[in-house]
């Protein structure tokens, strides 16, 4: 039993014509045992920039806490908002630094930029970042969520297009795996605002 | 006699005091005054900027207010690079408590840590106090709108209305005279216009010489906005009329 599953979890970000999606599911386990149907792994950083976290619960509470400390700071020193490709390069610094006793978590940063335009990243949970710009997987059930996005996805979709694209590629995925699902929230951000919405998903 | 009891500041004069400290009050009063009013609704902050030449670079942003969390903000008088430190250090403590509790950190215990930093300095290490005071704004649910004064000796006060910097004895007896409890934000911001005309004496004053910072609350939000000039210069010239006419019988 590998850490990083112990409390289950699956987060996709995507990206579509100037905005972003990112979709996690809500589930909190203890092992088999599902305890909680309502656990956050989404966290708004700021208008244009959103972070999920799969992995141990505690960390992902912890890092989630954390990374809101460092970009409050950011803001109040340099007087502007943090740049999500800026926010990606201090997670992975903040990850590096507990190189030998590491944040259990493996993080998603999706956001749009100055210019509006998309940003993803996702990391392990010693801080190598990759960045796509076409869709990030993280969780227990990354193989199921590479092969749904891999198959669903396609570039330059509408706000609502993708909202349907990355539910559904959620959704599928979460169901072959035990430890993620019961429950869904997903969250667009375009350069007008954001939406949030929460998934009926099969509730086992 | 002062002599030999003045240069640490971790000694006591026979008279029992600090002389070290209150060296450092001196250093404040030749600094930009800085004038706090609580009014019924809100916390008026207001400073005198302190220009020394044309050739500066103006500043991108406020030079004497910062803001050390959503629901704090304050104004400084003194030595800016003291005043550097300590900011840096109270908006550190400030997330230092959101991180552990969660909420924002009420007011008081804010100005206690920042002013028990203060402390430190005036009692061990040989290291001279830091040259500025500050006027401390903020508001909790726990008392609602406050205003602290803290000084180089890490001494803080909770005050209606007060003001720090260059004479702000002319200040203070203004205040005493005319402040009255649960002004509104638009009396007390005023207030703050006549306290730092008073203050500034024989330089006239004009709206790039001055910054307000005006703090309410929005339900649970609070809100803090830096006054932009156009509106200062209207708050100047109406306080002109005022007491223009105060003199008439």
């Amino acid at each position: 039993m590998s850490i990083l599953q112990y409390n289950g979890g699956a987060i996709i970000a995507m990206t579509g014509k100037d905005c972003v999606a990112i979709a996690s599911d809500t589930r909190l386990g203890l092992q088999q045992q599902t305890v909680a149907c309502d656990f956050q792994k989404g966290f708004k950083m700021n208008d244009k920039l959103y972070m999920g976290v799969t992995g141990l619960a505690t960390d992902v509470m912890t890092l989630s806490q954390l990374l809101k400390f460092r970009m409050n700071l950011y803001k109040l020193r340099e007087d502007r908002e943090m740049k999500p490709a800026v926010f990606s390069a201090l997670l992975t610094s903040i990850l590096y630094e507990k190189r030998f006793g590491p944040y259990f978590t493996e993080p998603v940063v999706a956001g749009l930029d100055e210019n509006n335009q998309p940003f993803l990243s996702a990391m392990d949970l010693i801080g190598a970042p990759v960045s796509t710009s076409d869709f990030v997987v993280a969780g227990t059930c990354t193989p199921n969520l590479y092969g749904m996005c891999e198959t669903m996805y396609r570039p330059d979709m509408s706000p609502d297009e993708l909202f349907e694209t990355i539910s559904q590629c959620l959704l599928a995925s979460c169901d072959r795996d035990a430890l993620s699902g019961w429950g869904a929230v997903v969250t667009v951000i375009t350069p007008e605002g954001v939406t949030t919405r929460k998934l009926k998903g099969r509730m086992d | 006699m002062a002599r030999r009891y003045d240069s640490s500041t971790t000694t006591f004069s026979p008279d029992g005091r600090l002389h070290q400290v209150e060296y450092a009050i001196e250093a404040i009063n030749n600094a930009g005054t800085a004038v706090g009013i609580l009014a019924k609704d809100g916390i008026v902050l207001a400073g005198e900027k302190n220009k020394p030449s044309n050739l500066l670079a103006p500043s991108k942003g406020p030079e004497k207010m910062y803001k050390i969390d959503d629901h704090l903000t304050t104004v400084v008088a003194g030595l800016t690079a003291d005043a550097n430190i300590l900011i840096n250090n109270a908006r550190i403590n400030a997330q230092r408590y959101i991180y552990t509790y969660q909420e924002p950190m009420p007011v008081e215990q804010l100005v206690e840590k920042v002013c028990n930093y203060k402390q430190a300095y005036t009692q061990y290490g040989g290291l001279r106090p830091f040259g500025v005071s500050f006027l401390f704004a903020g508001w909790d649910e726990y008392h609602g709108y406050q205003l602290y004064m803290s000084d180089p000796s890490g001494n803080y006060s909770g005050w209606k209305a007060t003001c720090i910097g260059q004479n702000n004895q002319a200040g203070k007896n203004l205040l005493k005279n005319d402040y009255e409890e649960n002004l509104t934000i638009d009396a007390a911001m005023k207030l703050a216009v006549k306290v730092l005309v008073k203050s500034m004496d024989a330089t006239t004053a004009s709206a790039d010489k001055l910054e307000f910072c005006i703090m309410t609350t929005d339900g649970d939000k609070v809100i803090q906005r830096i006054v932009p000039e156009a509106d200062v210069t209207k708050i100047l010239e109406e306080v002109a009329l005022e007491t223009a006419s105060e003199g008439d019988m």
